[in-house]
């Protein structure tokens, strides 16, 4: 059998590339090892009855123009009307909610600062001016730095004009924070800690680093750039309707069938071998896995140029967030605000709280702390659970990864008990409603899906692993230096979380060749 | 301070001239006397001995070897049978010579790689997933090369092994004053010839057995100046002189790829991939920018030369290695890196690297040289490679 392309993967970044290249009238088939697609985006069943919304509950960044692309809508999709606030508990006093629309947080804000009311509107209304250079560049792809045709040099040149157009001042303030640690931004524009470390967190999620930890400032500001409103029904919905989308274009899946080798002959791509021996043909293979296993663990040692193998040994890919699942008889409630039953919910009380959490990840010790970003994805789709019950997604920020800490199963139940009393003792009734539990340290994701390092991201996003850097130089415009083979996961540029956005890219670029 | 091989006692003693140079960290002699003269007519005419221990050597063992050997060298040496010796170069990703030598398949499992330059660096960064040991074998082992007429003669005289059936080429095993030694058709000479390999313990015997036997046949011990000129006779590049090594070049066009420095031959391309084969590919489809070539330099040219500052007409003495520029129609398009007088084919030799469109046999350049401190330029002529070409070095 023979195809345009095989995509390797069923996340949400192979199934967006691949609906997009049947959009551009390309016969794909995508190979998935698991029994299921969606990847880090698909619901599985952890506790008899009550199922996830997929390892990463984030679905703001997921990109308007695949939606539209890709008729998503027409195939069930909905997007939520307004963003969802997050809920910071406190154990004395009563938490902070807060919305993206500075009118509406204003009031919660207040009653901690006036002052900080004022500047979030601030902070809210510089995000959305940067959105205007950062979006074109978190939308397409990377500025060819590395490049040296003439349509790179117009590339680098409109990246530099949508920057310049932001204005001497905005610019300036940009070029200032970029390479800033976090901290020292926070602190500068707010004096609540609840506040800095909830803002804060996002941007320390995806690579190795504390807030006090210079270039963290990028990640947050890259995060913040591309934030929509949400899917409703979170990632699995998103899944659901790629899928169908995919379908509807003919796109061939193939589950439980895992891709042992890229298949190439005399430097060029003619397909996969399956680990079943079956070989499978097509002029190209877009790979959704994360760089490392694509390349140090798809190919044939010898066919890897050297150059790109210890590009891919020095690649980052240090997974330090795990995930714990709760499955709980009734609601999440916080006894700061008993009334409130908030569906996402940010864990850290401040900075130094957050950088203190970094400092046991930084020497291999089981944190302390650890900052938890928590959704309830039962309240807004309730099939998740059975009647009454929720089920809680936690992001354990900050965990030692595996080349630093040896994950035993001992470990495992260790961050589970450590979170939940964590969770615990801003949730006083958590314990008594727990009925099942799934703790996923970053071991248990590189086994499950196939990251290489338990990286969520497929690597991390530190100031030397984005834009045209991501994964390496040679390989950030996702075709790679091997004929015929692309990238198209969130190895790439713009990178992790559900964003669709890799995929997105990648299939543009993969139809323009 | 360089190193002494295990036959330094020896070529210690022989060496009365004390003209000794630095060879890969090693002692080596330039020439036994004054002048090379004695020990380039002993590689023609007789036989020549010279330790050629510093040229680096690896072992590469283990069920991979064929497979990534394959994979570092531009030859296929998968398909290297045992008992056989080939010579190729190795390049980087973008098809640029790092080095080049010998392989020797010693048995299924077994090969050794020689190397001008430490290589053992690069081999094991090429071994990733392969079932591969390599370990540098340069300080065990001690090599001597037998070159010249007589030496297929010497040796039977002085192995036991089957010395007249080893084909151009091809290698064996046997004993040396009862040590065992490894033996193999090859040399740097373009002569016939042999190396012969034996740990160092043995060294000393084995080099006395080669030099008794070798007395009634007019052997000599040889220095590297008379081996430059036979190289030079016999168009083999020179590794850090006629090329250099892509790891040590600071700027791109002082690199080489092997279509360049004239091992076309050597390339086998349509095969699994090896390193920098993509880039050979690409090359191969672009055409090849510049080529190594032969140049006889014209006499009465030459004459005319000295005739204008009023001198007779001088060869070098010795063989050259600082490079000239090559000319035509008033521009450079090239280099010439070394040269030499050939009493043998009484011909004034170099090695020249030029641009395309004047590689082909019969184009005719003009060189630079120099006559009583004035630069002037002369007459050269493309010609085939090798300018000496015995059939006794194949038969």
């Amino acid at each position: 059998m023979s195809y345009d392309t095989i995509v390797i993967g069923a996340g949400h970044n192979g199934l967006t590339a691949a609906g997009l290249l049947a959009r551009g009238g390309r016969r794909v088939l995508v190979v998935e090892r698991r029994g299921e697609v969606g990847g880090l985006a698909s619901s599985t069943e952890f506790n008899p009855g009550y199922r996830t919304a997929g390892i990463l509950h984030d679905t703001t960044g997921v990109r308007a123009s695949v939606i539209k692309d890709l008729d998503l809508e027409k195939h069930g999709l909905r997007r939520r009307s307004e963003p969802v606030p997050v809920f910071l508990p406190e154990r004395k006093g009563t938490g902070l909610l807060l919305h993206r629309d500075p009118s509406k947080a204003a009031p919660e804000i207040n009653s901690f600062s006036a002052r900080d009311a004022d500047r979030y509107a601030k902070y809210q209304a510089f995000h959305s001016r940067l959105g205007r250079f950062l979006l074109p560049l978190l939308n397409g792809p990377s500025p060819p730095v590395a490049g040296n045709d003439r349509s790179d040099f117009w590339g680098m040149i409109k990246a530099g004009m949508n920057m310049r157009r932001l204005g001497r001042k905005e610019m300036i303030e940009f070029l200032r924070l970029a390479p800033m640690p976090l901290r020292d931004w926070m602190e500068e524009s707010f004096e609540t800690p609840l506040l800095q470390s909830a803002l804060a967190a996002p941007g320390l999620s995806a690579s190795l680093l504390g807030p006090w930890s210079p270039g963290t400032a990028t990640g947050l500001m890259m995060y913040e750039a591309v934030r929509g409103a949400g899917i409703q029904g979170g990632a699995p919905a998103l899944v659901r309707a790629l899928l169908a989308a995919c379908e509807s274009r003919g796109v061939e899946v193939r589950l439980n069938e895992s891709v042992s080798r890229i298949r190439l002959r005399a430097g060029v791509v003619v397909g996969v071998t399956l680990a079943g021996g079956e070989e499978l043909d097509g002029s190209m293979v877009a790979s959704s896995c994360d760089p490392r296993t694509t390349f140090l663990d798809l190919m044939t040692p010898r066919d890897l140029p050297l150059d790109l193998e210890r590009g891919m040994q020095n690649f980052k890919a240090r997974g330090n967030v795990a995930k714990v699942h709760l499955a709980l008889t009734g609601p999440l409630a916080f006894a700061c605000r008993p009334d409130l039953e908030p569906e996402n919910i940010r864990i850290g009380e401040s900075l130094v709280s957050l950088e203190k959490a970094f400092d046991c990840v930084k020497y291999g010790e089981m944190p302390v702390e650890p900052c938890l970003d928590v959704a309830v994805p039962s309240l807004s789709d309730p099939s998740l659970a059975p009647d009454g019950g929720h089920v809680v997604s936690i992001l354990v920020y900050a965990v030692p990864p595996t080349g630093t800490l040896e994950w035993t199963d001992a470990r495992r139940e260790e961050l589970g008990d450590l979170v939940v009393s964590r969770l615990a003792s801003y949730a006083p009734e958590l314990r008594d409603r727990i009925v099942g539990r799934e703790v996923l340290t970053p071991l248990d994701l590189e086994r499950e899906y196939g990251l290489n390092g338990g990286h969520l991201y497929h690597g991390e996003q530190g100031l030397d692993q984005v834009l045209f850097m991501r994964p390496v130089p040679t390989c950030a415009q996702y075709s790679t230096p091997l004929e015929g083979l692309w990238l198209c996961g969130s190895g790439s540029h713009p990178g992790g979380g559900i964003t669709c956005g890799p995929g997105m890219i990648a299939a543009a670029a993969i139809l323009n060749s | 301070m360089p190193l002494q091989t295990p036959f330094h006692p020896r070529t210690s003693e022989l060496c009365t001239s004390l003209l000794w140079k630095e060879w890969a960290g090693y002692h080596a002699v330039c020439s036994y006397d004054t002048v090379n003269d004695r020990e380039y007519i002993a590689f023609r005419h007789a036989a020549g001995l010279i330790d050629v221990t510093p040229l680096m050597k690896y072992e590469v063992t283990g069920k991979d070897a064929p497979s990534f050997l394959a994979r570092v060298m531009v030859r296929n040496i998968e398909k290297l049978r045992v008992g056989r010796v080939t010579y190729c170069c190795w390049c980087d990703d973008r098809g640029k010579v790092l080095d080049d030598g010998t392989i020797t398949r010693w048995s299924e499992e077994h090969f050794r790689v020689t190397s001008n330059s430490p290589a053992l660096q690069w081999l094991q960064r090429c071994a990733r997933g392969f079932e591969v040991a390599i370990h540098e074998s340069t300080d065990r082992i001690g090599v001597l090369a037998l070159q010249g007429p007589a030496s297929r003669t010497i040796l039977a005289a002085a192995a036991e092994a089957e010395i007249e059936g080893l084909r151009f080429f091809r290698a064996t095993t046997g004993m040396v004053a009862g040590k065992p030694v490894e033996i193999t058709r090859t040399g740097y000479t373009g002569d016939l010839g042999f190396e012969v390999w034996t740990a160092n313990e043995n060294a000393l015997p084995v080099y006395d057995a080669i030099m008794k036997a070798g007395k009634i046949h007019g052997i000599e011990p040889c220095g590297l100046d008379a081996m430059d000129v036979t190289r030079i006779e016999a168009g083999f590049v020179l590794h850090g002189v006629d090329y250099f090594s892509a790891r040590t070049c600071m700027i791109e066009s002082q690199k080489s790829t092997p279509f360049e420095i004239g091992l076309d031959w050597a390339v086998q391309l349509k095969r699994e991939s090896f390193v920098g084969q993509a880039a050979i590919l690409a090359e191969q489809d672009r055409g090849v920018a510049r080529r190594l070539v032969g140049l006889e330099l014209d006499w009465d040219d030459l004459e005319r030369v000295f005739e204008e500052s009023g001198l007779p007409p001088e060869v070098p003495r010795h063989a050259w290695r600082d490079p000239l520029p090559v000319y035509r129609d008033g521009r450079q398009v090239g280099q010439a890196t070394s040269g030499a007088w050939s009493s043998i084919l009484k011909k004034n030799l170099a090695l020249a690297t030029v641009n395309k469109g004047w590689s082909e046999k019969g184009t005719e350049l003009m060189i630079e040289t120099t006559v009583d401190f004035e630069r002037k330029k002369m007459k050269a002529v493309v010609v085939p490679k090798p300018f000496f070409d015995p059939e006794r070095k194949r038969t």
